[in-house]
């Protein structure tokens, strides 16, 4: 039986969730969604709880976990991973629109 | 006339739909996140909210495949109900959506929503020869968790349906059909 997961996943903030869902997949990165604005702060910590350990189990296993931050949640969330004994993730670079539009004719 | 706000719609989707990282080693079908449903709710304009997934933080990414028999134990409902807790949360305070729906996973022994995988006799080596497995009809564990805590906490059950993509006899039509049928 042939698994086709690509072993890198994306933690993403759920205001960049939508805009850049398209560019991840094309770039085969796994989603793990972060808390959206407007919950309560215990839910958000029970959020970032959970997103925290999958995280940790990921980073025991291999795989590669990239940060896709828009900074509302970077404090708890790397303190969180820390109390796991996981360091700050890396950031995702988010990729540059297409510049072909630009080129002159000729 | 003006026209009211566009209606707000929220779909709780299982972890694996968008992160196919945390299925059971030989059990992504995708190499990042389950393209078929996503795209239609996008399309549907329902707004995504993931899932933790109950058996990632449980039995870790190198766990074995496994029936409902085997996850039935008091401790994992614990674990799933602890995580059910959260989902009611998010669910409850998502009070002002007009549509709320939830998308399992058919196969799986925490996910289910209409059928779950059961095995009596699977136990000990991890050597299970000819899979017998049946699927059979219930809930998965987390499901079953989180439709209790949704009715302790007085919310409705939202509509659902589960991703069958691991059926022998799986449809991809038939599925875009259930899940049209689901979603507003």
């Amino acid at each position: 039986m042939s698994d086709l997961r690509s072993r890198r996943v994306a933690v993403v903030a759920d205001s960049l969730l939508d805009p850049l869902l398209d560019e991840l997949a094309a770039r085969s990165f796994g989603v793990i969604q972060l808390p959206p604005a407007g919950l309560e702060p215990a839910t958000v910590t029970a959020w970032l709880e959970q997103t925290a350990e999958h995280v940790a189990e990921f980073r025991r296993t291999g795989y590669e976990v990239v940060l896709v931050d828009d900074g509302c949640h970077t404090a708890e969330l790397e303190r969180l991973l820390a109390d796991l004994g996981v360091p700050p993730l890396p950031q995702y670079a988010i990729q540059p629109p297409s510049t072909s539009r630009l080129t002159p004719e000729t | 006339m003006t026209g009211g706000p566009a209606p707000r719609r929220v779909a709780f989707v299982a972890h694996c739909l968008l992160n196919q990282n945390a299925k059971v080693e030989g059990g992504a079908k995708r190499p990042a996140m389950w393209e078929p449903v996503i795209e239609l709710l996008r399309e549907r304009g329902y707004t995504i909210r993931q899932m933790p997934c109950p058996e990632l933080a449980f039995g870790g990414a190198r766990r074995f495949w496994g029936v409902r028999e085997q996850f039935d134990t008091p401790l994992y409902r614990r674990h799933c109900r602890r995580l059910a807790k959260l989902v009611a949360a998010v669910v409850e305070q998502e009070a002002a959506a007009d549509d709320v729906v939830l998308i399992g996973v058919d196969s799986s022994p925490t996910m289910g929503i209409d059928f779950t995988p059961s095995a009596p006799r699977w136990a000990g080596e991890p050597n299970i020869g000819e899979d017998d497995s049946r699927l059979v009809r219930g809930d998965g564990i987390f499901v079953a968790e989180l439709k209790a805590e949704l009715a302790e906490r007085g919310l409705p059950e939202p509509r659902s349906t589960g991703i069958r993509h691991w059926f022998p006899d799986y449809e991809p039509e038939e599925e875009l059909e259930r899940l049209r049928g689901l979603l507003r």
